[in-house]
């Protein structure tokens, strides 16, 4: 019981949501599935803004898809569009997250506006170069990663929608992650995205997660690798310069030092998997 | 403030605090089915359909589920004959202490009504938020495959 919340408001525009959220500030709190806002309340909450009269449960493929924002989780494993979007890898991550009870109730605007670090979805945003739709007043657009690098900036924002480019033709992603039982959060997680030509890295974009910190991209090793044959071999010094990179810290579920040798694992996977060269769960 | 639900079919108006739960309200107005158990969206044994989908009802604040159509195990019988899914999770023994079942059979009918021929392996994962520490699980997949042969066969489904 969230003793402290007084009200809840259903407006029926962007512009009525946003200037509650401008006069109330902190007590004011979007509401999408809830499930965060159940569990991780702040006590400075008075009064709900429902979004679910804003017509932002919609799925779309315009040269890539876009997510509305109070899209559930479900809504996208069921939707053909998000099936057939980079040959069914972000369904599989989907798939991945928490239970079909709360794929039920999680929306995507939710997820990207908690940001925990944990996320599974957040990464494959990250290497999926997604743009995220805020309303402040009016609409602007933002990169993901931008988003969270510059967070402060963006606070309060209302997401409204979140948009996937199309991948290349010869685009490939992969996504692995581990966890103590099948139900808990990753202790780390790894995004990868690429494109190979000629034997060698047209594009690759990294992302890893749980450090215990949000992910973020490793646009170093990205760089690195572009141009660079495709071998076992660099992939695995590219593994390994990850496993550097990362912002690895101690935290309940993991040591720092076992989360590096989690990356270069899973990031040797993950890339092996999208150039085509994974030999399976011993690789 | 005031809601209105549709619960198990009939329309019901009820006082609410901003703040609680559907769980906590569906209890205090009588539908104990609906359990508590861990309070954070973990064990399931608060599942109840809203809107026709299976959810965790300790996730869910009541505000939001103003308008809604919430299912709770006490409406899936038809006056005293037990749906097939009831039914089955009986005569197949999936039921120990019973502080899950009634979530697992709402998750069950939230996958056969949408999936009426469900494969072991999609049974598994439709029931993957409602923990059991009794029955492993086992005869709980199985009174789902029973209930749904009985639903294609009965045209339930």
């Amino acid at each position: 019981m969230h003793h402290q919340m007084e009200s809840i408001e259903r407006p029926t525009s962007l512009q009525g949501a946003w200037d509650r959220k401008a006069e109330g500030k902190e007590a004011v709190r979007f509401l999408g599935g809830g499930i965060d806002l159940q569990l991780y309340s702040p006590a400075t909450v008075r009064t709900l803004v429902d979004l679910s009269g804003l017509g932002l449960a919609f799925i779309q493929r315009e040269e890539g898809l876009v997510l509305g924002a109070t899209t559930t989780m479900t809504e996208a494993i069921e939707s053909d569009e998000v099936g057939e979007y980079a040959d069914g890898f972000l369904r599989e991550i989907l798939r991945q997250v928490a239970s079909p009870l709360q794929r039920n109730l999680a929306t995507f605007g939710g997820t990207l506006g908690s940001a925990h670090p944990w996320s599974d979805v957040i990464p494959a945003f990250l290497v999926l170069d997604a743009e995220l739709t805020l309303f402040r007043g009016s609409e602007e657009t933002v990169r993901v990663e931008e988003y969270y690098a510059q967070r402060e900036a963006y606070a309060g924002g209302l997401i409204t929608k979140v948009r996937l480019p199309a991948l290349p033709g010869n685009g490939r992603c992969a996504f692995e992650t581990f966890t103590r039982t099948a139900f808990d959060v990753a202790m780390l997680n790894v995004a990868c995205c690429g494109a190979i030509a000629d034997g060698r890295w047209e594009d690759v974009r990294i992302a890893v997660g749980g450090t215990p910190a949000l992910a973020t991209r490793l646009r170093s090793v990205e760089t690195g690798l572009v141009g660079a044959e495709v071998t076992e071999t660099s992939l695995g010094e590219a593994s390994a310069a990850c496993s550097e990179a990362i912002e690895a810290r101690d935290d309940l579920r993991a040591t720092g030092a076992y989360r590096r040798t989690l990356a270069r694992q899973l990031v040797h996977r993950a890339l092996l998997d999208v150039a085509g060269l994974k030999k399976g769960d011993g690789a | 403030m005031m809601i209105t639900v549709s619960i198990n079919g009939a329309s019901k108006r009820w006082s609410i605090r901003t703040g609680e739960t559907l769980l906590s309200v569906l209890r205090r107005e009588g539908y104990l089915s609906v359990k508590c158990g861990c309070g954070t969206g973990d064990c399931g044994a608060c599942t109840v359909l809203y809107n026709g989908r299976a959810v965790n009802s300790c996730l869910l604040l009541a505000a939001k589920a103003d308008g809604a159509e919430v299912r709770t195990v006490e409406g899936l019988a038809a006056g005293d004959r037990l749906h097939p899914i009831q039914e089955a999770f009986i005569d197949e023994g999936a039921v120990q202490c019973g502080y899950c079942t009634p979530g697992a059979v709402l998750s069950a009918f939230d996958l056969l009504s949408r999936n009426p021929s469900p494969t072991e392996g999609e049974i598994r994962e439709a029931l993957s938020g409602n923990l059991c520490r009794c029955t492993g699980y086992v005869k709980q997949v199985r009174a789902v495959q029973a209930a749904a042969e009985r639903m294609r066969s009965d045209g339930d489904a």
